[in-house]
C-alpha cells in the first residue's frame, strides 16, 4: 500500500508546497497594501484612529457604537454577536479612522445595547480632544462600574 | 512585566490558539486576561478571536512592520504562529515554533504545539516531519493526547510499512479504554499484513467480542471482525472466518463486505445454498457498493453450482445489462469531473468566508457525481486536497480586489499630488508675507529694552498712554517760566504741581513690579508662541522639501504593487488549474478503479454465460 500512494503523496505535497509558497507571498503582498493604503488615505500627520474596547461581564451587553466628530457623523457601527465576543474576549476593535487638522476636536460617542437586568441602555460619552503633529490614538472604552452596578462608558487618549 | 505574569500571558496566548484548535479539553482554565497595550495588538486578536486568521495575520505583520508593538512583542511571535497554524500555513508555523519553542516555554504548551503539528504534518502526507515532530515531544501531554500520540507514532509506522516497528511500539500497550482498543486494531492489522494471522487473530478476536459503549466503539468492533474474518478466509479457516463475520452487524457501514464473506466462506464449505442467503440480500443494496457488484456474479455462480443453470444464465445477463448502464453513468460523471463542472459547483455551494486548516466539507454537492466519491471524503488526500483548493480560491479572490482598489490609489495619488501642487504657491506667498525672523528680533529687542528699564528702574517706561501724557503736562507745566516766580499764587501752583507729580510717582513705582512682571509674562507667551511657530515652519519647510519624494516613493509603491499582484494573480491561477486537476484526477482515479472493476466482472459474466452456453448445447438442452 505504501508504494502505490507514494507517488500521488509526493504530487500532493509537491502541490501543498507551492500553496504554502503562495499563501505566503500574498500575506506578505497584503501586509504591503495595507500600509500603503493606510499610508495613502490616513497620512501620520494628520492620522486619529479611534478604538473600541469592551472590558464587561455583566452590566453591558453591546449592540452598536455611533460616533460624530466636531458635529458630523463619521461612523455608526452595529457589532455582531462574534464581534462582541471577540471584544469581550480581549479584542480591541478599530472602529473608524479621520484626518483631522492640528488643533481642538469635538468626539460624542453614543453606545446602545442591553443594560442591566436586560433593560435597552443608551449612553453617551464626549470629549474634546487637541491634535497636534503625528498620529492619534483615541480609545472607547466600556467598564464595568461594580460599585454602581453599570456599566461606565469613557473615551481616553490611548495610554 | 514580572516573569510570572509574562508566564501566564503566553499560557493564555498558547492557550487561545490551542482552544481554538480543539487541542485543549473543555475544563481547561484561561489564565488571567492581559492588559492590552499596544492597540494593534488589541485589533490582532479582534480578527483573532472571530477565527479571521487571514486579515489578523496581515494586520499583526503590518503592525511588527511599523514597530507598533512594543510591549507585546513576544506574544506576537507566538500567536502569529500558531495563526499561520491555523490558517493551514504549516511549514512557516513550523519555523516559528522551533525558533520559539527552542526557549522556556511551558513545557505542556510546547508538548501540545509539537503534537498538533505532528498531526497537521501526518494529514499533509509528511510523514517524517510529523515523525519528528512527535519526537518532540517529551512528558507534558495530557494522558489522552499522549495515547493519540502514540497511536499516531504506530500508523506512521503502519503507513510506510515498518509493520514490525508499529507492532513494538504498541505491544505493551495496556489499558481497557477505548485507545488501548486503538492500538489493538491498529497492531491486528499490522500482524495480519506481515503474514502472522495467528497472532492478529487473537487480538481481533478479543475485538470483535467487546461490549461497546458507543457508536465509535461499536463501530471499531465490526471492523475487527471484518478483517478477522477476510484474514482467516484467506488462510482457508472458513469455519471460524464465517463465525467472525457473522458478529457485524447488518445496518452497519461493513455490513455489506460481511454478507460477501459469508457467502464466500459456504462455498469454501461447500455450502452453495447456504451462500445465497446472504448474497440475495446483498443484491438488493445499491450497486455502487463493490460487495453488491460482486454479489451479482457470486449469485449465478453457486445456483450453477447448485445446477440450477436457467437462473444461474438469467442471473448473468442481468448482471452484465446492470453493469453496463453503471459503467455509462461512471462514464459520464468522469466527463463531467473532467469538464471541472463539479468542483465549480462545489466552489459555489461553499462561502469564502474563512479558510483555514480547520474547516472540513462534511457533505458534497447535491448533484448525481457525489454519489460515487463519498468515501473519498473520508480521505486526507481528498479533504487537505480541498482546502488547499479552498483558500487558493480565496487568495485569488483577495488579490483580484486589491487589483481594482490599485488603480484607484495611483488616480488618488494624482490627484493629491494636483491638489499639492496647486496650494503650494498659496502657502509660499503666506510664509514670505510671514516674517518670523523680524518678529523674533522685535521679541529680542524688547526682552533687551525690558531689562534695561528693570535695571534702571525706569517706573516711567511702564507707565500707560494717559499716565505718560499726564506725565508729560506736569513735566510741561513745571518748566513753565511764570511758575518760577516767586508770589503766592506762583508758590501754590508750584506745590499743587508738585503733589500731583509726587502721587503720580508713587503709582507709577507703586505699579512698577506688578507691570515688569506682567510683561515678562507676556514676553514669555510670545516667547513660546514664536518657538512653536518656528517649529511649525521648521516642519513645512521639511514637509516641502519631502512631500515630492513622499509623493515619489508612494508613487514607486503604487507602480511596484501592481505588477507584484498580476504576477502572483497568475501564479495562484496556474496552482487553483493544478490543485483542481489533481482532485479531478483523484476523483477519476477512483471511478476509473469502479469502471475497471465492472468491466472485470462483466467479462467474468460473460465467460460464465458463454460457459453455460456452450454447455447447454453439447448436452443439447436449452436454458430456461
Amino acid at each position: 500500500m505504501a508504494d502505490e500512494t507514494m507517488p500521488a503523496r509526493s504530487q500532493s505535497q509537491s502541490l501543498d508546497q507551492e500553496v504554502q509558497a503562495l499563501k505566503n507571498e500574498v500575506l506578505d503582498l497584503n501586509r504591503d497594501l495595507f500600509l500603503l493604503e493606510e499610508d495613502l488615505l490616513f497620512p501620520a500627520n494628520s492620522q486619529v484612529a479611534f478604538f473600541v474596547s469592551l472590558d464587561v461581564g455583566e452590566y453591558f451587553a453591546l449592540d452598536s457604537v455611533n460616533v460624530k466628530i466636531d458635529g458630523k457623523e463619521v461612523s455608526n457601527y452595529l457589532y455582531t454577536r462574534r464581534e462582541v465576543d471577540a471584544l469581550i474576549r480581549g479584542g480591541v476593535h478599530r472602529l473608524h479612522m479621520a484626518n483631522l487638522k492640528t488643533g481642538e476636536h469635538e468626539l460624542i460617542a453614543v453606545f446602545t445595547g442591553k443594560g442591566p437586568h436586560g433593560r435597552d441602555y443608551r449612553r453617551g460619552a464626549t470629549m474634546t480632544f487637541d491634535k497636534g503633529i503625528g498620529s492619534k490614538y483615541v480609545e472607547l472604552e466600556i467598564t464595568d462600574r461594580v460599585i454602581k452596578q453599570q456599566p461606565e462608558f469613557v473615551i481616553k487618549d490611548w495610554e | 512585566m514580572p516573569p510570572g505574569r509574562q508566564l501566564r500571558n503566553w499560557l493564555c496566548v498558547a492557550a487561545g490558539l490551542l482552544a481554538c484548535n480543539g487541542a485543549i479539553s473543555a475544563d481547561y482554565e484561561d489564565p488571567e486576561p492581559i492588559v492590552i497595550q499596544d492597540p494593534h495588538y488589541g485589533e490582532v486578536l479582534y480578527y483573532f478571536y472571530q477565527q479571521d486568521y487571514f486579515p489578523a495575520i496581515v494586520r499583526l505583520l503590518a503592525a511588527r512592520q511599523q514597530q507598533k508593538l512594543p510591549t507585546h512583542n513576544a506574544e506576537a511571535e507566538l500567536l502569529l504562529g500558531g495563526m499561520y497554524l491555523s490558517y493551514g500555513h504549516h511549514l512557516v508555523a513550523a519555523e516559528i515554533f522551533e525558533r520559539l519553542l527552542a526557549n522556556s516555554v511551558a513545557p505542556d504548551v510546547r508538548d501540545r504545539t509539537w503534537f498538533f503539528l505532528a498531526k497537521i504534518w501526518y494529514q499533509r502526507g509528511y510523514f517524517e516531519r510529523s515523525q519528528q515532530a512527535l519526537a518532540e515531544i517529551k512528558k507534558d501531554l495530557p494522558a489522552d493526547l499522549q495515547r493519540e500520540a502514540l497511536l499516531l507514532e504506530a500508523q506512521i509506522l503502519i503507513d510506510t510499512g515498518e509493520y514490525d516497528l508499529a507492532i513494538a511500539r504498541l505491544r505493551n500497550w495496556k489499558g481497557r479504554t477505548e485507545w488501548a482498543s486503538y492500538a489493538k486494531f491498529n497492531i491486528g492489522v499490522a500482524l495480519v499484513r506481515s503474514g502472522r494471522i495467528d497472532d492478529a487473530a487473537e487480538l481481533l478476536d478479543d475485538l470483535g467480542k467487546l461490549d461497546p459503549v458507543n457508536n465509535e466503539m461499536m463501530a471499531l468492533r465490526d471492523k475487527a471482525n471484518l478483517a478477522l474474518g477476510y484474514a482467516l478466509l484467506r488462510e482457508g479457516q472458513a469455519g471460524a472466518a464465517k463465525a467472525s463475520l457473522q458478529r457485524v452487524r447488518l445496518e452497519g457501514p461493513f455490513s455489506s463486505k460481511a454478507l460477501l464473506g459469508v457467502g464466500w466462506a459456504d462455498v469454501e464449505l461447500d455450502n452453495y445454498r447456504g451462500a445465497l442467503a446472504p448474497w440475495m440480500e446483498l443484491k438488493s443494496r445499491d450497486l455502487l457498493d463493490s460487495a453488491v457488484q460482486e454479489s451479482m456474479l457470486a449469485i449465478p455462480y453457486a445456483m450453477a453450482k447448485l445446477e440450477a443453470i436457467g437462473q444461474a444464465a438469467d442471473h448473468y445477463l442481468n448482471a452484465t445489462e446492470a453493469f453496463r448502464e453503471e459503467t455509462e453513468r461512471l462514464e459520464k460523471t468522469i466527463q463531467s469531473i473532467e469538464s471541472g463542472v463539479f468542483f465549480d459547483t462545489f466552489v459555489a455551494n461553499n462561502p469564502l468566508d474563512s479558510t483555514g486548516w480547520y474547516w472540513r466539507l462534511e457533505t458534497l454537492p447535491d448533484v448525481t457525481e457525489s454519489r460515487y466519491l463519498f468515501h473519498l471524503l473520508a480521505t486526507h488526500e481528498f479533504q487537505e486536497g480541498l482546502k488547499n483548493y479552498r483558500d487558493l480560491n480565496y487568495l485569488y479572490r483577495n488579490l483580484e480586489a486589491w487589483q481594482s482598489n490599485v488603480d484607484v490609489y495611483a488616480n488618488m495619488l494624482e490627484t493629491r499630488k494636483e491638489a499639492y501642487a496647486a496650494r503650494l504657491p498659496v502657502i509660499e506667498a503666506a510664509l514670505e508675507r510671514a516674517d518670523l525672523a523680524g518678529m523674533v528680533g522685535l521679541k529680542l529687542e524688547f526682552d533687551s529694552t525690558l531689562n534695561n528699564i528693570e535695571a534702571s528702574t525706569d517706573w516711567l517706561a511702564l507707565a500707560s498712554n494717559a499716565e505718560f501724557a499726564t506725565w508729560g503736562e506736569i513735566t510741561g507745566l513745571e518748566k513753565t517760566p511764570a511758575l518760577r516766580a516767586e508770589f503766592p499764587e506762583a508758590v501754590e501752583a508750584r506745590d499743587k504741581i508738585g503733589l500731583i507729580k509726587g502721587v503720580l510717582q508713587w503709582r507709577l513705582e507703586r505699579a512698577f513690579s506688578d507691570r515688569l512682571w506682567r510683561l515678562r509674562r507676556s514676553l514669555r507667551e510670545i516667547g513660546e508662541a514664536l518657538v512653536d511657530t518656528q517649529r511649525s515652519r521648521r516642519k513645512i519647510d521639511e514637509s516641502m522639501r519631502e512631500e515630492p519624494q513622499h509623493f515619489e516613493a508612494l508613487g514607486r509603491r503604487v507602480d511596484d504593487l501592481s505588477p507584484r499582484i498580476e504576477a502572483i494573480k497568475m501564479r495562484v491561477e496556474d496552482a487553483l488549474s493544478a490543485q483542481r486537476a489533481f482532485l479531478q484526477s483523484i476523483a477519476v482515479r477512483e471511478l476509473r478503479v469502479q469502471q475497471q472493476r465492472l468491466d472485470v466482472y462483466s467479462v467474468q459474466a460473460r465467460f460464465a454465460l458463454a460457459a453455460i452456453y456452450d454447455i447447454a448445447a453439447s448436452t443439447g438442452d436449452a436454458p430456461e
